[in-house]
Parts: structure tokens; sequence; C-alpha cells
């Protein structure tokens, strides 16, 4: 503090210039501006949203698209209230099923979200937080800013880095090839959906707490197998993203900056997710990846308890992998979801077939002869018949 | 630092030169002859000519085609043992593939199969459709029927299988090809092959 002066004047003159006091008290960074139907300007950005556009099509008649007006509806709306109504109406919102952390937006502004981001968040702040990071790369432009600056066409847009154990493997980095980010555009975008979650109801913080359980899910999917958990605060020099870790630790401290104090909303995303929640757990439960999908399950089950479709999955899980030790879990599992009154036939055959690898047989056959009884016409029933006949 | 290591390598690179391109290993499988497949005990007896890729999908596998790879599959598992995959594991450190085990029930057939298929191929549209008991080759087996398309593509692709557990092996018959013409110009030929397994 040697010389005050010139500091404060600048301060000073800028207040002054605001007019207001009430504006100067928003020290908040300013959005991007908004364009409405935006189109492109330059020979770059045409060429950018042609192939964008054609990748777009494609994406429309995927099979793997969920089409889901509820669910659909559900997001969009989650992206309306974080970015705000006049922004969000010209997105298109894709949902596609497919069990990976990830969701990206295409510089013709379509948006793709993949149904495995949908499970891994546990409230609407935190798909507001990854939607509005989404939202802010393609309002602030990074995919020509990137194309321009690499002059390589595509390149390969993984959300989560760190998933590479539970993501990128499965071959879906192919849908994400399409735009590569510097990790300075990740920085950017990172802090603009910020921006926008802390213009919302939403709490600010959520953006920090959907790294650090994806952090938790990647430690737990390499100890599974037999791997190292490990976290690096500096990312590697080709890296494309920031590591999770200090995503969550910039994103925290900006939380606490923020210090937003908002009044807590009904959160709908348990709600909105209660049809679909079975069939993304099955998805995920057949990823073979007993780590990861255990601390899904069990992050899951500590939002909200461990309900029947959980329950139902984690009997899944362990009887998939189907050491002795697991049978015996698995059958726990379904007992545990039957008893709660709301279960699913299914829950009957996973807990018949656990009983009989068990050699539990005349358990197990009663159990068979309970789904049998339940949904007669199940697509197996005449295989299962088999069994309970053995 | 002696050059002995560097020796090694170049003979490899020399021998990968001249070697045959994969293709010529593919043969004629006549039609009629009762033939051994998948290195195993399995045999089968086809109605029309098949060739057999010289490409595995696993050791204990092999393919047959007519009109050539993926347009039409008839694939053999022949005795996948416990703690096996049902074919090469890609990655076997992130992308590990379910494995067979000896205590496995018909009804986990299928689902291995399906599992599989959603590592390997990345798409969560593979759907199991029908499935029933069937006697195979004495045994009692399981017949399934599946869709499936790869990701980032729009093709569908359907398959017929038929397998069971023997020994604590399991042992498996594939039909896949593009739901578009060529699964049902094959499927009759496949069906004969698939019926006439014996051991």
């Amino acid at each position: 503090m040697r010389n005050p002066l010139p500091a404060l004047v600048p301060a000073f003159l800028l207040a002054a210039a605001m007019g207001t006091a009430a504006i100067a008290a928003d020290k908040r960074p300013p959005l991007p501006t908004y364009t409405q139907a935006y189109t492109p300007t330059t020979v770059d950005e045409r060429g950018l949203w042609m192939e964008a556009d054609e990748r777009e099509r494609v994406q429309r008649e995927s099979r793997s698209l969920v089409k889901d007006p509820a669910l659909n509806a559900y997001v969009r709306g989650v992206l309306c209230r974080t970015v705000g109504e006049d922004r969000c109406r010209s997105v298109r919102l894709y949902i596609d099923e497919v069990p990976a952390f990830n969701a990206f937006m295409t510089p013709n502004g379509a948006m793709v979200v993949w149904t495995g981001l949908l499970l891994r968040v546990r409230s609407e702040a935190e798909l507001g937080a990854i939607l509005g990071h989404e939202f802010g790369h393609f309002e602030l432009r990074h995919s020509l800013k990137d194309f321009r600056s690499h002059r390589i066409g595509t390149d390969l847009m993984a959300w989560a880095s760190i998933l590479v154990r539970n993501s990128g493997n499965l071959q879906y980095a192919m849908v994400g090839q399409m735009y590569a980010f510097s990790r300075d555009q990740e920085r950017e975008a990172d802090m603009t959906g910020f921006q926008y979650l802390a213009r919302s109801q939403y709490p600010s913080s959520a953006a920090a707490d959907v790294w650090v359980n994806v952090m938790g899910e990647a430690d737990a999917t390499a100890i599974g197998r037999k791997g190292r958990a490990q976290h690096k605060y500096v990312a590697g020099v080709f890296a494309t993203h920031p590591t999770d870790l200090a995503r969550a630790t910039y994103l925290r401290a900006a939380a606490i900056e923020a210090h937003d104090v908002k009044p807590a909303v009904v959160d709908t995303h348990q709600a909105a997710m209660a049809k679909w929640l079975p069939i993304f757990l099955n998805d995920q439960i057949k990823l073979n990846d007993f780590g990861g999908s255990e601390y899904l399950l069990a992050n899951l089950a500590g939002a909200g308890g461990w309900t029947t479709p959980l329950l139902c999955a984690r009997g899944d899980l362990y009887r998939e992998r189907g050491n002795p030790r697991d049978l015996v879990s698995a059958a726990q599992f379904y007992q545990e979801a039957i008893a709660r009154g709301d279960a699913p036939p299914e829950a009957y055959r996973g807990l018949g077939l656990s009983l009989l690898r068990s050699q539990q047989l005349a358990e197990g056959r009663a159990a068979l002869v309970d789904y049998l009884r339940l949904q007669p016409a199940a697509p197996d029933a005449a295989l299962i018949a088999t069994l309970v006949a053995q | 630092m002696s050059i002995k290591p560097l020796v090694a390598p170049v003979a490899l690179v020399v021998v990968a030169a001249f070697a045959v391109p994969a293709s010529a290993g593919n043969k004629l499988v006549p039609a009629g002859q009762r033939i051994a497949v998948a290195k195993s005990a399995m045999t089968v007896q086809p109605g029309t000519e098949w060739n057999k890729l010289s490409e595995r999908p696993g050791r204990k596998a092999e393919t047959w085609t007519q009109d050539g790879d993926e347009l039409n599959d008839l694939t053999f598992y022949g005795g996948i043992e416990s703690g096996k995959p049902l074919f090469r594991e890609v990655d076997r450190k992130n992308q590990p593939l379910p494995k067979v085990s000896a205590t496995m029930l018909i009804t986990d057939i299928p689902v291995l199969l399906e599992n599989s298929y959603r590592i390997a191929l990345g798409a969560a549209s593979v759907r199991i459709d029908t499935i029933e008991p069937i006697p195979f080759a004495g045994a009692k087996g399981v017949h399934f029927t599946y869709t499936f398309s790869k990701q980032n593509e729009t093709l569908q692709r359907r398959g017929d299988a038929r397998g069971a557990i023997i020994g604590g092996k399991l042992y498996l018959v594939t039909y896949e090809a593009p739901s578009l013409y060529y699964y049902d110009r094959s499927a009759a030929a496949a069906r004969v092959v698939a019926d006439s397994v014996q051991f």
C-alpha cells in the first residue's frame, strides 16, 4: 500500500460512469451479449455450422434418442431456468441414451445430453450447472475460436476427461468427436456457466458439487478394477480440460465469493426421473463397472434413501458380478425391495435366480414361481419355467 | 548398450512386410460336410457354402460369412471357460468385458452377450427381443433374438443366437446381419448350420 491513490481514482471514475449505486454494487462479470437468431458470419463459421447441421440430422434420427416429451420438457425447463427464457428458446435439445457422463452443445445451437448425465446429477441445480456450462461454450462461440486456432477440424470433446475409465472407453468419444476445447475455454465456460447459475434460482454451489461426485465415482471405478485412485490439480500437457480437482476448487471458491442466499425451491429432479430411473440404472449396471456403479447407487441413495429401483439395481449389480458372496448380497437387496411392497415382478426374478445360483434351489424356485404368477406374459416366461421345473 | 534388443523388432517388421494379407487366410467351407468349429469338439454340417474368416473374434471362436464380414456373420463360440470373456478384450484395464462363470444359468447367456456388446460397441441400444428354451446338442439351451446398432450408426442389425452351458463352458452360435436385406438373405442357411450342432 505504498501509493493507494492511483488505484482509487479509476475505481471512483468507474463507479461514477455506471451512474447508479445499484449497478455499481453488482461486481459480477457481465454475461455474454445475447443475439437472437444469430447466423454465421464468416466462411469458417458457415462451414462449422454446415457440419453441425449434418450431425444434428444424424442425431435427430438416432435410434438411441429419448423422445419422451415429459423428460425433454424437464431438461429444457432446467436449461431455461438457468440461462433465461430468451436464451434457451432457440436451443434444440436431444437426449441420447448413452450411459456416460456427458453433454455438449454444437456451434449451431443444438444441445445433446446423455442419459448418464441425468442419472448422475442429483438435483435441478446440478443439472443446471452442467447445461449452463455447455450453453456458455455455445454463446462464447468457442468452437469457432478453437477451429481458428487449430485448423485441424475435429477432435473429441469428452466431458469428463478423468472419466476415461467410465466413458471414453466405450468409444462414446466418437459422438463428441466434434469440437476441441482448450483448457482456457473450458475454464471460461465454467465461469460463464457459473454466472448463469448465480443469476438463476439455483444455488451456485451446485457447480462444484458435480465435480466432487465425478471424482468420487472415478476413484470408485479405479479401485473396483484394482487400479489406483488419483487426482491431480495440474492438467497434463495434452489434456483438453482442466482436472476435475481444479474445477471443483475454483468453482467452490467462486461460490463462496458469490455467497448467494436464495429461497429454497421445490426440486423436481427425482419426480422427473422416476419413470426413467430403472432404465438408466439398467444401462449403467450393464457396463461391468462394479465400483463406479456401486458409488453411483450409494450417491443416489444418499439423496433420497434406498428406494425400490435403487435396491433392485443393486441386486442386479451384485448378481451379475456373481461371486458367491455377491449372490447372497443380491438376494438380500431383492428381499428388501420386495419388503417395501412396490417392487416390480423382476425383483422376484432376480431373487429367484440369485438363490438358484447359490444352490438354494427350493427358495429360488418359489421366487421364480412368484415371478411367473405376477408376470405370466413375461418375454422369458418359457425359459424361467424350465428353471422351475428342473 | 548392445544392439541386440533392436534385432527382434526389426525381424518382426520384415516378417510382417512379407506376410500374406489377412484375407488370404479365409477358407471356403464346402456344403454337406461335417466340420469341427472354433477349435472345439463342436461340429456342424452346412447345407450351403460359407467362407471361414481367418480373423477370429476370440481364441475359441470363429466366424463364417457369405457376403462379407458384418454383412452376414455366423459365429461359433466353442467352449468359453469360466473367467474368460465372450470375445477378445480391446482394453482389459479400462474396458473389461463380463466373464463367463461356470455357475451361470441359461438365463445369464443372453445377458452376457448383451452386456459384452454394449461395452464393445459402445451402444446402449442392444435389445434382447425374444427368448425361449431350446435343446442345444442334447443339452438344455437357450434361443434368443436381438437387435442392436453401433454407436453413431443408424443401421439396425439383427441377431439370432442359441447356446448352452455344457460342462461349465459356454457354447454359443450366433447369426448376425443388417436387418436391411442381408439378414433374410442368409437366415435360412444359418439356421441349417445352427440346427446341425453336435458334439
